[in-house]
């Protein structure tokens, strides 16, 4: 029996308990003259959620419980007793047996994992059917509970809101779960890799080269500053160059020149630009871009340009973000008290010298504040790099030159089979962190600045 | 001192009455005039270049996609009574019918018709998938197996690429012949829309992945949209001004801003690592791409929920309803056209997203749509991923077509969105 059918069951049996609740609580006020707290329908809810509730709470936490069950069933079996004792190869082989048991035609690499595999599929078998046959048991006595408790004076409803309070409590404390979930799972993957290799290396080293090889319990080629270098390169300097004087100026254009027309138009074709999925301008970069720009720097005399460039992934990420940086700009532009631009159109000047000379300079804190999300955007972006910026870690300042970023390793590192056991894993984690933590801080750098220039006009 | 002005006092230069008339002064406001024109020109540039940008990457997609839409088709004369022995009418009839195609050889029918027609290396004018079209198209229409017949079959990569541009120098003959023979058509490829992935670009679709993208999709709506509305309503509505609320409210503004990769490590850690779920599988994906629209959707719904104005709550109150009744009854449903337009928004988003499912292994190559929550899927981003990886030329015009697809997806969700907004939102 899948899961999916076990939750169907659960589902169809609350509906039952709902139907059947709310009719008799509907007989309680056609029958007598006694005064009803709630309404018939609160009382079905009541009795579903007494059906329901706890049978899902058990199932999820039987889910993620019974594979471990199922690990220590087959780890007590006889057959287990021949595996190796290194705990690596050892998870190694009870992870593939797994997968084989639930698909036959895998591939695989240890030949243990062929006799273990019968009885992780037993095991999987006998423990689901345990938890189904719990979750119904537990349906049924809830439901029949609820049942018994009701009565025409039942305060059927105060009880269900306070469930729904709780549900909606539970629904906010996801996010907090979410985030706690993305910390964790990185920084203990990092705590791993950094025991392999030190921080240092990580943070200052300059040879980006990673093997799976570990020797004496260290492991080499991983210092990230090439990759550092890619990221600030491409999504820091390039693309800004394109997006801050064309996101600026359309900005500028669009509040202080277009005419209301023009501007109802043009605003959303902007924004299609920053709707584009993120693989088309990769695509795009790849197929059109790039070739272009190296039949340019061939045409100009430089004899080694890279078909896969900094210049393609930074250009084509720089209109991506284009759109933002217009809008974060629109928005500060348009936070600036009109008396001020009212002030200096009266003393004579030109729209242009009140832009340059007036707008602008009381704006820049809300500009720079959205210039600093936007790199936090593109320094996070990813497919653009991995299919236009290439793989070679260069530390190089050649803009039709192949570098490689920070997101494009990352996803080199975690491609085809994962071992999590492996260096090169981990330093996809150690990677994803530094990418976090400089993301996180460009973020609360940049809101902090917004929020006082807010408060500077307000 | 007189209210009339005084001459200047001694010592002081004497102010010069400005000679605005002056050549000098002419060619100072000229010069100013000028860069007006030049500024304004610049943020008229800046506008002009983005849309270009953007009217460039839709018309370099098209032109390279609209071919994708096409296949080239050669005829292949079969005759079925002489190739599979005499089937009689009956055998066609209800029940037997499956029976009686999967006991003909249509491979071997197909290679020998082939040889007749097209001479010994004839095979290389048709995709190597040829035959189960050929099949296909017999189960749909049975009758051909008593007669002899012409069906259009479709033509290897090569000469389909050298029907539509340029292709290798013998293609392009193979073509040329087979153009002269009047052996050839070209039609809308509807096999692109129904089929799977492949490894021969002649007979690759996008169906396999589409569909693996809308269980994903109807995953993470499932999963995000109950979510963000719910905590969209306690942080507005219910949440008290403390600790843990501006915990959660700083755990929302920081999702909302996490880069998307960072979000499939999230999958793979947690999903894959720690709960052991399946690879590749789009419950997986549904899950990872729940928690990165779920802000999005807490967000747009706070600001549709804060749109409602207190006069309704107030109301409300006022005729007996509880804090919960007057929340569900009156505010969420005036509030349900600002959240439906943030919650397409973020499923547009999480339809185009490619980087946090390549993390959870959803580039599986699969031959077959997806059938369940838990077998191997792959979406379209990705697909489109893979086949712009491809070595074979064949694959460009497929890649270009695939994007074509996801556009015209994302750009029916936005229009639907805005739409909404314009059509319900009410300004009160």
């Amino acid at each position: 029996m899948t899961s999916t059918a076990i939750i169907f069951l659960i589902a169809g049996l609350g509906l039952i308990t709902w139907v059947f609740a709310r009719a008799r609580a509907g007989k309680f006020i056609t029958a007598g003259p006694a005064s009803v707290h709630s309404l018939p329908s609160y009382h079905g809810w009541y009795a579903a959620m007494w059906a329901v509730v706890p049978a899902v709470i058990f199932l999820v936490v039987w889910n993620s419980i019974a594979p471990a069950l199922g690990s220590y069933a087959v780890l007590d079996s006889p057959l287990a007793a021949s595996l190796p004792t290194d705990p690596f190869t050892r998870a190694a082989i009870l992870s593939e047996a797994r997968d084989l048991s639930r698909d036959a035609n895998l591939k695989v690499f240890n030949d243990a994992a062929v006799q273990l595999a019968p009885l992780y599929g037993e095991a999987d078998r006998r423990y689901t059917m345990i938890g189904a046959l719990a979750a119904f048991l537990l349906c049924f006595a809830g439901g029949a509970f609820a049942f018994t408790r009701l009565r025409p004076d039942f305060r059927a409803r105060t009880k269900v809101e306070r469930m729904v309070m709780l549900g909606l409590l539970l629904a906010s404390l996801i996010a907090i779960l979410a985030t706690l979930g993305i910390v964790a799972s990185l920084i203990f993957e990092t705590i791993r890799f950094f025991n392999l290799v030190s921080p240092f290396e990580f943070l200052f080293g300059t040879n980006w080269n990673p093997s799976d090889k570990v020797v004496d319990g260290k492991a080499t080629g991983f210092g990230a500053v090439p990759l550092f270098w890619g990221t600030v390169f491409i999504g820091a300097i390039i693309a800004m160059a394109v997006a801050i004087p064309l996101g600026l100026m359309s900005a500028v254009y669009l509040t202080q020149y277009a005419s209301p027309g023009v501007r109802r138009w043009m605003k959303p074709i902007l924004e299609i630009l920053a709707g584009v999925p993120t693989v088309v301008y990769g695509y795009f970069a790849a197929l059109t871009v790039a070739p272009a720009l190296r039949s340019f720097a061939a045409g100009i005399g430089i004899s080694n340009a890279s078909s896969e460039s900094a210049l393609a992934a930074g250009l084509v990420m720089g209109v991506m973000i284009i759109p933002f940086v217009s809008s974060m700009a629109d928005d500060s532009i348009n936070a600036v008290p009109n008396s001020m631009r009212d002030g200096s159109l009266a003393m004579g000047a030109t729209k242009s010298e009140t832009i340059k000379q007036v707008l602008i300079p009381a704006a820049l804190p809300g500009v720079v504040g959205g210039v600093l999300l936007a790199v936090s955007r593109a320094i996070g972006e990813t497919m653009i790099v991995v299919m236009a910026a290439g793989l070679s870690a260069n530390l190089t300042a050649n803009p039709f030159a192949s570098v490689t970023t920070v997101t494009t390793q990352i996803v080199q590192l975690l491609t085809g089979d994962t071992d999590f056991n492996s260096p090169m894993t981990l330093a996809a984690f150690a990677l994803g962190l530094t990418l976090f933590i400089v993301t996180l801080l460009l973020n609360i750098v940049a809101l902090q600045i917004v929020k006082r220039y807010r408060e500077a006009y307000d | 001192m007189s209210p009339t002005s005084s001459p200047a006092p001694a010592g002081h230069p004497v102010a010069h009455k400005t000679d605005w008339m002056g050549a000098a002064m002419q060619k100072r406001i000229a010069s100013r005039y000028a860069s007006e024109r030049r500024f304004k020109f610049m943020g008229l540039a800046a506008v002009t270049l983005s849309s270009l940008f953007l009217a460039f990457l839709l018309f370099v997609m098209v032109g390279n996609g609209a071919k994708g839409f096409i296949t080239t088709e050669a005829t292949l004369t079969v005759d079925m009574p002489a190739a599979t022995g005499s089937i009689s009418a009956d055998q066609l009839t209800g029940p037997r019918l499956s029976a009686t195609i999967s006991s003909i050889d249509v491979r071997r029918i197909y290679d020998d018709a082939v040889e007749a027609q097209y001479g010994e290396n004839g095979t290389r004018y048709f995709a190597s998938t040829a035959w189960t079209a050929l099949r296909s198209q017999l189960i749909a229409n049975p009758d051909l197996l008593m007669g002899k017949a012409d069906f259009w079959l479709p033509t290897s990569s090569d000469v389909d690429r050298a029907a539509k541009d340029r292709s290798t120098p013998e293609a392009e003959a193979d073509y040329a012949r087979l153009r002269q023979a009047g052996e050839v058509r070209q039609t809308f490829n509807w096999n692109f829309l129904t089929g799977s992935d492949g490894t021969d670009p002649a007979r690759v679709g996008i169906w396999g992945a589409l569909k693996g993208s809308l269980i994903t999709i109807a995953v993470t709506l499932l999963l995000a949209f109950p979510v963000g509305v719910l905590a969209a309503v306690y942080l507005e509505e219910y949440a008290t001004k403390n600790r843990l609320t501006d915990l959660i409210e700083v755990s929302i503004n920081n999702l909302a801003a996490v880069p998307s990769i960072i979000f499939g490590l999230l999958g793979l850690a947690v999903f894959l690592q720690f709960f052991a779920m399946p690879r590749s599988a789009a419950i997986v994906g549904g899950l990872t791409l729940a928690l990165m629209t779920m802000p999005v959707i807490v967000i747009a719904s706070r600001n549709a929920i804060k749109a409602v104005p207190p006069s309704i709550r107030e109301a409300a109150m006022g005729v007996g309803a509880s804090p919960i009744q007057v929340v569900f009854h009156h505010v969420l449903p005036l509030a349900i056209p600002g959240i439906m337009t943030g919650t397409i928004i973020g499923m547009a988003r999480a339809l185009g997203e490619t980087a946090p499912l390549l993390m959870i292994g959803m580039r599986a190559f699969t031959t077959t749509p997806p059938d369940s929550l838990t077998d191997p899927a792959t979406v379209l981003p990705v697909q489109i991923f893979l086949w712009s990886d491809e070595v074979n030329r064949g694959f460009v015009e497929k890649t270009s077509a695939a994007i074509i697809v996801l556009l015209v997806f994302l750009l029916t969700m936005n229009a639907v969105a805005v739409y909404l907004r314009n059509r319900f939102e009410t300004r009160w």
